[in-house]
């Protein structure tokens, strides 16, 4: 452990804002990529399914 | 040397069976590194004796500016291919990378900047690594906008390997003269990953991470080019047949 | 057609391309990164000149979006439609350049303090350069639109609307840099302020119906 305490662990030494800033950030911005990405082939195979049915029918 | 999974990658009805069973061990693996990486580096790496806990941000910033460099690279390598080899897949492998690079960048910018302001005193210093890493973010931009802006698809597909492998021709010279105006401009006395010697305990945090991000990245990747794969074969059987039989 | 409806139509067209807006941004970046590269990236050119650098940026980044406001309109025939709709085209226009504006101001406008970060700016001044901006922005986007009609009909029309309409660029650059520079030595900079924003009112009125009427004058 680095850290003696869970405060000292938060705060950082006075770096806290600087660092949970970035690991904030970077952590929304790869979930972002994450989530867009498994929607979109999501919705790519719905729309699929929805027009092979369709034809299907026709 | 052996090319012929090379050669199988190139099509698209065995890349996208190959994708599904490897993109979720790529992700699993990846994003478990990444987050030993990561907690380790947070929680149980000493400190910078220098820079103190802000140095930390390295296990963000240094996996981030690599992959954003890989990209790159892949982009360059695929715009190749699919010039000199025409396989089908190079380019669909660009549209699915080309943003991922860039939020690597991005998040490279980002870290690094935020990174600077307890180290150096400033969000942002024109400083070479800095500098090539935004240059490189604007590259990235410049080949999604192409990719954009065409409506023909062999048009843009066509366009878009022409702009990557004449980025990646341009790359190291780029570097080169941002350094070279660097060492003119700035009394070079910082730089982001000054640590020579890293110790074991901040080092393999840091492996960690970056092999992580690179699984992450990888099965991201996989998806995109399999959503896009399906855009692009809607009409073939064998999509036909993965969709409607096995709903996926 | 009515006026709401045109105004939602153009809301659509713009959240369907978003890459247009993301093109002014990223070029905008680009002009900023080419001083730094080109003169020197030291905190002692870069801070005083951070205004001008800015307003040059912003002007051209405006020029090059404004440049195709019109053409893809011309292009399908919906620019026709328009003129013969009945509807006041003076509006239409003025209603497409509110949609403009905020597509590519907005961006700019939250990304500014992150960017100002680039040139050293300091948060006082940043709070003056983000004043001039949203006063003088318009004026730029107004006197473009004049610009962006005249050339609709030209294929190679792009380099010309540049060089008709950078003159007119000039006073409301001219005032923005010189608030921005009254506010770095401590002085005051209403008066460039007011000045600003008589251009943007004075172009207001004028530059629609400029507009309307070059429009219908290179559709026919």
């Amino acid at each position: 452990m680095a850290f003696e305490s869970i405060n000292e662990f938060i705060s950082m030494g006075t770096h806290g804002p600087y660092v949970w800033s970035v690991y904030g950030i970077s952590l929304i911005l790869l979930f972002g990529s994450y989530l867009s990405s498994v929607k979109a082939k999501k919705n790519q195979i719905k729309r699929l399914k929805q027009r092979y049915l369709r034809e299907q029918k026709s | 040397m052996n090319w012929i999974w090379f050669h199988k990658l190139g099509s698209p009805k065995w890349f996208f069976q190959w994708a599904n069973k490897w993109s979720k061990f790529a992700f699993v693996i990846g994003v478990l590194m990444l987050s030993i990486g990561i907690v380790w580096g947070l929680g149980f790496a000493p400190a910078d004796y220098q820079q103190g806990n802000s140095f930390r941000i390295i296990y963000i910033h240094v996996p981030t500016a690599i992959l954003a460099q890989s990209c790159y690279l892949g982009l360059g390598v695929a715009g190749l291919v699919s010039l000199v080899w025409r396989m089908k897949m190079a380019p669909v492998f660009i549209k699915a990378v080309a943003p991922l690079g860039a939020v690597m960048a991005l998040i490279a910018l980002l870290s690094g900047a935020i990174w600077g302001k307890p180290t150096w005193g400033a969000w942002w210093v024109w400083d070479a690594r800095l500098t090539s890493v935004l240059i490189l973010f604007l590259l990235y931009m410049g080949v999604i906008a192409i990719q954009n802006s065409l409506d023909d698809l062999q048009l843009a597909d066509k366009a878009v390997a022409v702009i990557s492998v004449v980025g990646l021709i341009n790359l190291p010279i780029i570097k080169y003269s941002v350094e070279w105006w660097n060492t003119l401009h700035q009394p070079a006395t910082f730089s982001v990953t000054e640590a020579p010697a890293m110790p074991m305990a901040m080092w393999l945090p840091l492996l960690l991470s970056t092999l992580g991000m690179y699984g992450f990245i990888a099965a991201v990747a996989m998806w995109r080019m399999q959503t896009e794969v399906l855009i692009r074969e809607h009409r073939s059987n064998w999509v036909k047949k993965e969709i409607l039989d096995n709903g996926i | 057609m009515t006026y709401l409806s045109f105004f939602n139509s153009e809301v659509l067209a713009i959240f369907r391309r978003k890459q247009d807006a993301v093109n002014a941004l990223v070029f905008f970046l680009l002009v900023i990164t080419l001083f730094p590269l080109g003169v020197s990236p030291s905190k002692e050119f870069l801070q005083p000149a951070a205004g001008g650098i800015i307003w040059c940026a912003v002007a051209l980044a405006i020029l090059m979006s404004v440049e195709g406001m019109f053409k893809e309109d011309y292009n399908d025939g919906s620019l026709e439609q328009l003129v013969v709709s009945g509807l006041y085209l003076p509006v239409l226009i003025l209603l497409k350049l509110v949609v403009q504006w905020c597509a590519v101001m907005l961006p700019l406008l939250i990304l500014m303090p992150i960017l100002s970060q680039m040139l050293f700016i300091n948060w006082e001044i940043l709070w003056v350069l983000i004043l001039t901006l949203i006063i003088g922005s318009p004026a730029l986007f107004l006197i473009g639109t004049i610009g962006a009609a005249l050339t609709v009909s030209l294929r190679r029309g792009a380099v010309l609307m540049l060089l008709i309409i950078l003159p007119f660029y000039l006073p409301v650059i001219i005032f923005s840099t010189g608030a921005i520079g009254a506010a770095q030595v401590g002085q005051p900079y209403n008066g460039q302020l007011a000045i600003l924003a008589a251009i943007s009112l004075m172009t207001l009125t004028l530059s629609p119906i400029m507009a309307a009427v070059s429009i219908k004058a290179s559709v026919n």
